[in-house]
């Protein structure tokens, strides 16, 4: 589906990438629109980064072609490189630098002088929330703290292509809640593709996953058809005090079993056949019995599952 | 070569942050005036330049040049720091000509300091100032070529004690070169001699150091610097493809 340039964002064709004898991507092909947000998913972590990497120019591909907006990555790398945008795995250090120094020199380095230069680090600093870190030093910093400055760095200059890796890492959960609305905000923006190996966390961010194992691209798909492929699908978790007549809840029309959960004794987890919902039976069970639940959830599907499930069949 | 002085900047921010470099720069001066004044006493020399004082610099720049060489890259040590330079849009050349330039203008600084001596000499004496502008410059270039090497060595090796040792060791073979030769002369063929002589950089840095700044003596040196500044870029563009 073409965007209104009638380009894709990002276009990689049959990507090829061995260091010595390994072979970490092997003909990987995809493309990306302008305001998608893209996950990347699998168990092999190298890959994923290298992937990323050689997206945003720091290696060079053995073999096949990076287009970002129409520019190759290889033979004008440096345009190119100004569209991307790239927070690293990596942990960001430096013996002398504080996150106000660094910045600034990042922005110049991007090439921004002057009024925009402080307009551009204001909106940075403002976006992350890196206010009271600002005159610390990097090497000083706790691992949140540095991502954070990390994704700062990379949104500063506008890009195209946002590329994040692991962006979630040692981000305490009250501070996730802000991660997703800021990622939220930065694909209205932007095309933002990020590599993690929370899936489930990113469930709602990603319209797209894409998952590579063994090398090699083995699922392109919408995030919610890679759901319901779950087990967990439609699933139903409840939770009560007193332990709950588990035959009631078998019998009950569409369910494919029950999962009793080893270490919270009273909580069970009832899986739905394919194409059935149970949840409004299950209601109408515990109307009608007069359970005391204290707690009835219902899964969007285990996106880890899938993702392991789909690592371990691929051919290696 | 938009973003050079950035770089440069950066670079001389990251000299002026460390002790180190303010250490080296005192030591280097304080030698080079003790060593004048008890080696071969300058007052009583009754020269009409400082060449006493500049005779050793071969000698002192082995102490400074490797200081400020492994501060060139260390930035850089950090794995998760030297990944982000890499996606950023800057071209090797301004990356290395940015960093060696701030390093040579460093020393630049530390020969600056030692202007008092020329007031204390034009004060106690009639002096010839040409002369003496004429070995500052030739010593700045003579440091020039020494940091060029250390910069090679920088991209060769990453641990800090060995790109010290080695650059150490390289320039104390370069500054021993002309003592080895002295010793050779009776061995060795002439021509031997005259061509291994001709590449001694303290040789040449003699010759300028007389005041006779020719034109062969700045050729030779910064044809040496950019020699191995172009080693250095090679180097780099290798491993980073």
């Amino acid at each position: 589906m073409p965007n209104f340039f009638g380009k894709k964002m990002i276009e990689i064709s049959n990507l090829t990438k061995h260091t010595g004898n390994t072979t970490i991507l092997s003909d990987l092909s995809f493309s990306a629109n302008q305001q998608e947000c893209l996950g990347l998913f699998g168990k092999d972590h190298r890959a994923k980064t290298t992937l990323l990497d050689l997206m945003a120019g720091s290696t060079q591909p053995s073999s096949g072609y990076i287009n970002i907006q129409g520019l190759d990555i290889q033979t004008r790398a440096l345009k190119a490189k100004q569209l991307v945008g790239y927070q690293l795995s990596m942990d960001l250090g430096h013996p002398t630098m504080s996150v106000k120094v660094f910045l600034g020199f990042i922005a110049a380095v991007r090439g921004f002088h002057g009024a925009e230069k402080r307009a551009r680090l204001e909106q940075a600093v403002a976006r992350l929330d890196l206010f009271p870190v600002l005159d610390a030093p990097l090497d000083a910093l706790s691992i949140g703290w540095k991502r954070k400055v990390a994704i700062a760095q990379a949104v500063l200059h506008n890009p195209a292509l946002l590329l994040l890796d692991e962006p979630t890492e040692g981000l305490a959960p009250e501070q996730k809640h802000s991660f997703r609305a800021l990622i939220q905000s930065l694909t209205q923006e932007m095309t933002v593709i990020i590599a993690s190996r929370h899936c489930d966390e990113l469930s709602e961010l990603c319209k797209r996953a894409l998952v590579i194992a063994g090398g090699r691209l083995v699922a392109d798909t919408p995030l919610p058809d890679l759901q319901r492929d779950s087990r967990h699908f439609q699933a139903v978790t409840l939770a009560a005090d007193t332990p709950l007549d588990l035959l009631a809840l078998a019998v009950l029309p569409g369910v494919a079993g029950i999962e009793e959960h080893r270490h919270a004794p009273g909580t069970v987890t009832v899986l739905a056949m394919p194409g059935h919902t149970i949840y409004p039976h299950i209601n109408t069970l515990i109307a009608s019995r007069r359970w005391k639940i204290n707690s009835l959830s219902l899964e969007p599907g285990r996106l880890n599952d899938v993702v392991h499930h789909l690592s371990q069949e691929a051919p290696l | 070569m938009k973003l050079l002085p950035i770089i440069l900047k950066r670079q001389l921010a990251s000299y002026a942050c460390t002790p180190s470099t303010y250490l080296h720069i005192a030591a280097f001066l304080i030698l080079s005036v003790t060593l004048a004044r008890y080696v071969s006493p300058w007052p009583e020399q009754n020269s009409s330049d400082l060449q006493v004082f500049f005779q050793f610099h071969p000698w002192l720049y082995l102490l400074l040049i490797p200081a400020l060489a492994t501060r060139l890259w260390a930035d850089e040590c950090s794995a998760g720091f030297l990944g982000l330079m890499k996606t950023m849009p800057i071209t090797t050349y301004e990356w290395v000509i940015g960093k060696f330039l701030a390093a040579w203008l460093v020393v630049g600084t530390a020969l600056l300091l030692m202007l008092p001596l020329v007031i204390i000499a034009n004060y106690l004496g009639r002096i010839d100032n040409s002369v003496i502008a004429s070995q500052f410059f030739a010593s700045w270039l003579l440091a020039g070529s020494y940091l060029s090497v250390g910069c090679f060595i920088c991209t060769l090796v990453r641990q800090r004690t060995v790109i010290f040792v080695l650059t150490l060791g390289l320039l104390l073979t370069a500054s021993g070169l002309s003592s080895i030769l002295d010793s050779l002369e009776h061995q060795a063929p002439i021509g031997l001699i005259d061509s291994l002589a001709a590449l001694s950089p303290s040789l040449r840095f003699s010759s300028i150091d007389d005041g006779k700044l020719t034109l062969r003596g700045t050729l030779y040196f910064i044809s040496m610097i950019l020699a191995f500044l172009t080693a250095t870029i090679v180097k780099l563009n290798y491993t980073h493809s």
